[in-house]
């Protein structure tokens, strides 16, 4: 093969080289891992038309369609304007017009304008869990017109409960759908069910006060996680009804330093959340002096430090009363390159 | 004859009977259910009618009204002791025909079975009336039509909600004066024929076909399924049992109350003895011993109908789905198997 071909500008396109030269992969993006399963065929026709025929789940949810030769991609790229209007412009309300916020125009034939921010991952969330806190694909088709088109890296996961299937603690900013519970003396029968429950599935915060016949529980290391409430044969527990996040940061995969994230905030509500991931772009701004590499979003809070990120994402956000905030985070990596860290100055 | 009125006069017209009796109803708790954006509904006392629940069965019974879950029935200090107090007002409870079937049942075990009557039963059940809610058949685990229970005459006043009011029909006089201005129309309460699933339950003929039922193989596959939460049976209108608890304040153990709390037949330990021998130690045997009192014991000891009314309620809050209707379906096949058996022998 003898081809001219600019695979960076290509990949901000969200078309992934292949090992075969000459042919791609497409990375569409689905916020919160969530669709109309109508949109089903349109995968079907560009891998069956465009492709080789073949699709695979991406490991972020995106849906991906390998084996389209170059010549193809300004096809691919105008079937797909309908796609990505719908999703992103219909669903996520996000503006295209935009890249981080500034205004740039996109054409609409020409595929995804960026790479950078990852599409966000979600698990099933209560949509259908029966441990799911949380509406996890609603919260992220939220987060994606905050932090998409956008240069700047970050991966999001969503996890409707502390079970953090979808791995929170594996990215840069996990978000897990948490419950603050409440309790109804009146309506409980002291069968000590729900204390059972969180010794086997949870932090064993719940005892049976066998003189009250009530039970009692430290508040302070309750994950939120509902399962007394699922436990609970008279609802005498029940989920509070406004939903709270906790956000872990920092977590990553990849060759040097993997590592699993840490808690930066608990009990946070959704306008926290939201209105903490609108700094995103200025953080990474202020980190990487308005020019975007490929690193990403736990990277640039190593090399801020801790106490600067915090200080830039919470900027002017009005955290809710019940919202804590990491003091620090001591990170405990895996360095597989030792003295990984020690340089000449 | 019966009255007609919309919504926004009937705050007006119970405004004398809400301030003479304690109205208690269905009424929604919004995100309370088990799982998360779920709502439960069960009794709760109104101060409006348009709070009321008609359109769905509550997921707890209304012998919450008479029988709360937890219920203080004396306070005691060292030698002396005080009942509680009775309600000061007589109580109008708004509830289906299964439901005032099931407190009919209740009451032959609360008044008419040993040698006395529970005083802080009685003391409830004299001095309440019932409004029968209109009930179109309810849901897919509704059979009342099979138990007989679809039917009552034992009501005060009849209410049907329509689309914007309420139709009215008064048998006790005393409710006649305060509808005398409302629109005249004819409304007399109909009561369901049939439900969307019925069943039929075989007569256990004698005492060895009974035996031989309570060591039938067929319930061994409640040891798999069942998670003795005690859901079930907290839930069922004509469940009864309770037990009795001392709760101290202090470390001085002279001073205290009793209380009876709700117990159920399905949670380990209910039948544990002096000296720690329990009766029914795995699932199928607690199910065996609830499904024969509600289908058989409770009618060879009084005589009359089954024990279950067919609200279908444990159904519906069973969280591993375990249908009544086809434990039944089930015991039926095993009664005919033993039948059949012992006229080939």
């Amino acid at each position: 093969m003898n081809k001219d071909i600019d695979i960076k500008k290509l990949r901000l396109n969200c078309f992934r080289q292949s090992k075969e030269a000459g042919k791609f992969m497409l990375q569409m993006r689905v916020p919160g891992g969530f669709i109309d399963a109508k949109y089903l065929s349109i995968v079907q026709h560009i891998a069956q038309t465009y492709g080789d025929g073949n699709f695979h789940f991406g490991t972020r949810q995106t849906f991906d369609i390998t084996g389209i030769p170059y010549e193809n991609i300004s096809e691919v790229n105008k079937y797909i304007e309908k796609y990505i209007k719908e999703v992103e412009t219909c669903i996520c309300d996000v503006n295209m017009n935009t890249i981080a916020g500034e205004e740039v125009y996109w054409e609409p034939q020409s595929g995804y304008p960026t790479i950078g921010a990852r599409n966000i991952t979600a698990c099933i969330g209560n949509y259908h869990c029966i441990c799911g806190n949380i509406n996890t694909f609603e919260l992220a088709r939220k987060i994606e017109s905050i932090i998409f088109p956008s240069h700047y890296h970050i991966k999001i996961n969503i996890s409707g409960c502390p079970n953090d299937c979808n791995k929170a603690h594996m990215c840069d900013f996990g978000i897990i759908g948490v419950a603050k519970m409440e309790y109804h003396p009146e309506r409980c029968i002291a069968c000590g069910a729900c204390a059972k429950a969180c010794e086997k599935g949870a932090t064993r915060v719940l005892s049976l006060n066998e003189n009250l016949g009530r039970i009692e529980k430290d508040e302070c290391c309750c994950v939120g996680c509902g399962e007394c409430v699922r436990a609970c044969p008279t609802s005498a527990w029940t989920r509070k009804e406004t939903p709270f996040y906790r956000v872990i940061i920092g977590g990553r995969t990849g060759r040097q330093t993997p590592r699993a994230g840490k808690m930066f905030l608990n009990w946070a509500t959704e306008d926290v959340i939201l209105n903490t991931l609108k700094n995103w772009q200025k953080f990474s701004a202020y980190v990487m002096d308005n020019k975007p590499e490929y690193l990403h979003g736990g990277h640039l809070i190593d090399r801020a430090g801790y106490k600067k990120f915090k200080e830039i994402i919470l900027d002017g956000v009005k955290l809710n009363p019940e919202c804590l905030v990491a003091e620090n985070i001591f990170w405990q990596e895996t360095e597989y390159r030792s003295n990984f860290n020690v340089k000449r100055p | 004859m019966g009255y007609k009125f919309n919504f926004a006069e009937t705050d007006s017209l119970f405004c004398n009977i809400l301030e003479k009796y304690d109205v208690y109803a269905p009424k929604r708790f919004p995100k309370q259910g088990r799982y998360s954006d779920t709502d439960i509904t069960r009794y709760s006392q109104i101060k409006s009618i348009n709070e009321i629940e008609f359109n769905q069965k509550t997921d707890y019974s209304a012998k919450e009204v008479l029988t709360p879950v937890n219920e203080t029935l004396f306070y005691f200090t060292e030698n002396e002791f005080k009942e509680s107090s009775a309600p000061k007002k007589p109580i109008l409870l708004f509830a289906r025909p299964c439901d005032i079937n099931a407190i009919e049942i209740q009451s032959k075990i609360y008044e008419e079975n040993g040698e006395f009557s529970d005083i802080y039963y009685s003391r409830i059940k004299n001095n309440l009336k019932f409004v029968l809610m209109d009930c179109n058949g309810g849901d897919d685990t509704c059979f009342c039509t099979s138990m007989g229970s679809n039917v009552t005459d034992n009501w005060s006043i009849a209410i049907k909600q329509l689309e914007n009011d309420y139709l009215l029909s008064i048998k006790d006089p005393e409710f006649e004066p305060y509808f005398q201005n409302c629109e005249k129309v004819d409304f007399l309460p109909n009561f369901v024929e049939q439900n969307k699933v019925s069943l039929t339950i075989k007569e256990i003929p004698n005492k060895e076909v009974l035996n031989e039922l309570k060591h039938h193989h067929f319930w061994s596959e409640y040891d798999k399924r069942c998670i003795s939460c005690g859901a079930c049976t907290i839930c069922c209108p004509t469940c009864t049992c309770f037990t009795t608890k001392d709760i101290i304040y202090s470390e001085n153990q002279k001073v205290g109350e009793r209380k009876r709390i709700f117990a159920s037949c399905q949670i380990e330990g209910f039948d544990t003895m002096a000296g720690q021998k329990e009766i029914r130690n795995k699932a199928s045997e607690r199910m065996r011993y609830k499904i024969l009192h509600k289908f058989h014991d409770y009618k060879e000891r009084f005589k009359t109908k089954h024990m279950c009314v067919g609200c279908g309620r444990c159904i519906h809050r069973c969280p591993e789905a375990i249908s009544i209707i086809s434990t039944i379906d089930k015991m039926n096949d095993a009664i005919d198997e033993i039948i059949n058996k012992n006229i080939q022998e």
